[in-house]
């Protein structure tokens, strides 16, 4: 076995990559934008995670003391990947760290440069996201929950009735983006539990066009949800978002009943979904691998059936710099991407 | 094709039992309720004619429902009808067909791009072909229109007989024999409809008091006919638009300016694909850069409450929003106010798409007419006018304020503001 994984972005992808990396006996070197490890849970201050609804600060801090404490894993923070050349067994890559260019050769790399999340400014602005305060994201709502204290944005009051309107940036062509964003559903579900916990009298809706709650996410969440805590789920998203005095009136169609609503709420949760992150537009320019018309990084190999391979050989991909993905993609992703890299180093040896 | 076949309620005018007389209005209890089959038939019958394909495409996530006006008054919109066609709905046979007006709001929050401007005419037009119903009285606007050049039966010499109350001079290209700035398309209802004809006069004396080079086609102007296009009759626009375009290509101009939005979509949107693409702008576009000459004019101060009513085809057809409000605020002493449904999510008239002239049709399938609808959301902002900029909604608003109670409010186009702020001689 001969040469590196470089690993680029320190989120729970490019984290479980790097442990699993270890692991099978490699060596990494973890290239992070940021100042510290941890990526969009981290920055974005999640609460729980939809993973046996752990502690996000907890959990994301295992994957961190995995990696930070492990003499296979050189951990570069405040580093950004600059160039790169060269090919599978001998990629020559630039990496400048805190104003300092350093050249390394690694044998193979992983890309983990993950997703954001959609900003309703790029919509057609109906649900009025940057016109009443009230109106807020499930990112903007996470940070709430995180410290406990769930307020309407325009009185500082805790809010009695809250709405959820899902598919926010997803499944639309007019917006492009036509994917489904896998996630959505079930953190609208877990944060109407954390809702219904932490204001027991508040009145928690989820207006839907379909909930995907694939797999155990259908009982562990979905179905406590509705039966432990109370959670009404309407059939029906809604189509605009107005004021009433100093409330916010949803209108849309109860689709089941074949009816009209108009529903006053108090805080309205806009479920928006996954885009590209720009770091995973940059990286994925800078390697020169494929992306889908999204902006995604094209996985699926020759054959369709490599979850991880990119279109350059020796280049893998994980997480959600490939796609919409919960954590169990990601980690699942991640060893995968760090078996195939790990392969890189033996073939290297050999030839 | 297999339509399901339904149970049928049998329906008698009068009922009597035991001498007593229970008839009255048929009610929807004794239609038939149970569902029996799904078909995907009615379906890919819609969407198998070219420019209704998008028809198909509904995931039933029912944002269109919210925003349609039609389900403000009834029960419609393209899930709801995505839906009725899949459980036995022939569109092309059902009074459905003709409730659309093309107002777009659906587009417009579609995540799937099911596009019922292209799919109606698209269904309609097949639905003539095959001799399915047609409402009349829209039959009859396309026969005018045929006839006469315009879809209210007038008579075609005299189409310029209003430029005689214009006090002004409205020169006529044939006669003038010289080139001009501006062609305006003056449109059938400010030629022939009494109010519209204000309207057309108010236009004829603003361009004369800002200097303009304009002039009219006068007895060779005839019918757009965008609205008959959009109600189904392809074969009469078509006609319609290669005579229109022959007339506009006669004359030597630089910019033609039309008085309706259904006119400006015609020429701007739709002519392009036979061949004519000539700069056209609509009246409010085009006054609005005469903005500074036009204040100086604007001398008589109107102290009224205003709210102004986006037209479908200028608003989200074509995407004008501020001329209209900006000249409104250009009137001294006006106060502008907002109905809670403006610009992108303007509520329609009723009067696109060919519904002008389906009134009687559309009352029997509707609570209300939508410009009922949109008269009393006016009304509930307190205006004292409801300032317009389609020829076709003086007409319809008039009628509306009237059935509704409200005629307290006056119903006037941009056009008449300006002119009444200019000489402020007349009553509002």
């Amino acid at each position: 076995m001969a040469g590196k994984v470089l690993i680029i972005g320190g989120g729970p992808a490019g984290l479980e990559a790097a442990r699993c990396v270890a692991q099978l006996g490699g060596e990494a070197i973890l290239v992070e934008k940021r100042e510290r490890l941890g990526g969009t849970p981290d920055r974005e201050s999640y609460a729980k995670l939809t993973h046996h609804w752990r502690d996000s600060g907890e959990a994301i801090g295992e994957l961190v003391a995995a990696v930070t404490g492990n003499p296979r894993v050189q951990v570069k923070t405040q580093a950004e990947v600059k160039a790169v050349s060269g090919q599978a067994g001998q990629f020559q890559v630039r990496i400048e760290c805190g104003g300092v260019s350093e050249d390394v050769q690694v044998a193979s790399i992983i890309v983990a440069t993950g997703f954001q999340h959609f900003d309703p400014g790029r919509a057609t602005q109906f649900y009025n996201y940057y016109t009443f305060p009230d109106v807020i994201t499930l990112t903007d709502l996470e940070k709430m929950l995180k410290e406990h204290k769930v307020v309407r944005p325009s009185n500082g009051l805790p809010p009695k009735r809250i709405a959820f309107i899902q598919c926010v940036g997803s499944r639309d062509r007019q917006l492009g983006n036509e994917y489904c964003s896998k996630v959505c559903c079930g953190i609208a579900s877990k944060q109407a539990v954390e809702l219904r916990q932490q204001l027991p009298d508040s009145k928690v809706m989820i207006f839907y066009i379909d909930m995907r709650m694939y797999g155990y996410w259908e009982n562990e969440i979905y179905w406590v949800a509705q039966e432990q805590y109370k959670v009404n789920y309407v059939k029906g998203v809604i189509s605009e978002v107005l004021k009433k005095g100093d409330q916010l009136l949803i209108r849309g169609e109860d689709t089941t009943l074949g009816r009209p609503m108009e529903v006053t709420m108090d805080l309205v949760v806009l479920s928006v979904g996954m885009e590209p992150s720009a770091g995973t537009r940059q990286i994925a320019q800078l390697l020169g691998v494929k992306q889908n018309k999204y902006g995604f990084i094209e996985a699926g190999g020759p054959g369709g059936l490599d979850p991880v391979a990119t279109s350059v050989p020796g280049i893998f991909v994980a997480g959600a710099a490939a796609g919409p993905a919960d954590l169990n993609d990601a980690f699942s992703m991640a060893g995968l991407a760090a078996a195939r890299a790990v392969a890189v180093l033996y073939q290297t040896q050999v030839a | 094709m297999a339509p399901i076949e339904k149970a049928v309620a049998i329906e008698k005018e009068n009922v009597i039992v035991d001498g007593m007389d229970i008839s009255g209005p048929w009610s929807r209890i004794f239609e038939q309720r149970t569902i029996f089959d799904y078909t995907p038939e009615l379906i890919e019958k819609v969407a198998s004619i070219p420019g209704a394909e998008s028809f198909a495409n509904c995931y039933q996530c029912a944002k269109c429902v919210a925003v349609c006006p039609v389900d403000v008054v009834g029960n419609y919109g393209p899930r709801k009808l995505y839906r009725y066609a899949q459980t036995g709905m022939d569109l092309s046979e059902a009074p459905q067909l003709w409730l659309c007006t093309t107002c777009a709001n659906c587009l417009r929050v579609c995540p799937k791009e099911v596009n019922m401007v292209r799919i109606m005419p698209a269904v309609r037009e097949q639905a003539i072909l095959d001799g399915k119903f047609v409402p009349a009285e829209l039959q009859q606007a396309f026969e005018n229109t045929a006839k006469y050049g315009n879809p209210l039966g007038q008579p075609q010499r005299k189409r310029d007989a209003w430029t005689q109350n214009a006090g002004v001079p409205v020169p006529i290209l044939k006669d003038l024999g010289r080139p001009v700035d501006v062609l305006w398309y003056v449109g059938s209802y400010p030629s022939y409809h009494p109010r519209g004809i204000d309207a057309a006069c108010a236009a004829a004396r603003i361009f004369n008091a800002l200097g303009i080079d304009f002039a009219i086609l006068g007895k060779e102007e005839k019918d757009d006919a965008d609205s008959q296009r959009l109600a189904g009759e392809k074969g009469l626009f078509e006609m319609m638009a290669e005579y229109n375009i022959a007339t506009f290509n006669k004359y030597e101009w630089k910019e033609m300016v039309v008085t309706g939005p259904h006119e400006l979509n015609a020429f701007k949107n739709v002519y392009p694909r036979y061949g004519f693409s000539r700069p056209v702008v609509h009246y409010t576009t085009f006054l609005v850069r005469y903005l500074d000459r036009l204040k100086p004019l604007l001398k008589h101060p109107i102290h009224k409450k205003v709210t102004y009513h986006d037209p479908c085809y200028l608003g989200r057809h074509n995407g004008e929003y501020e001329a209209p409000r900006q000249l409104l605020q250009a009137i001294p002493g006006l106060e502008l106010v907002e109905m809670p449904r403006n610009r992108e999510n303007g509520f329609c008239c009723g009067g696109g798409g060919g519904g002008m002239w389906m009134d009687s049709f559309t009352a029997q399938h509707t609570t209300m007419r939508l410009s009922e609808k949109r008269a009393m959301e006016a009304a509930a902002t307190g205006a004292d006018i409801l300032a317009v900029a389609c020829p076709f909604e003086v007409s319809r608003f008039e009628d509306a304020v009237k059935s509704t109670g409200n005629e307290h409010m006056r119903v006037l186009d941009i056009l008449e503001l300006l002119d009444r702020s200019m000489r402020g001689d007349v009553e509002i």
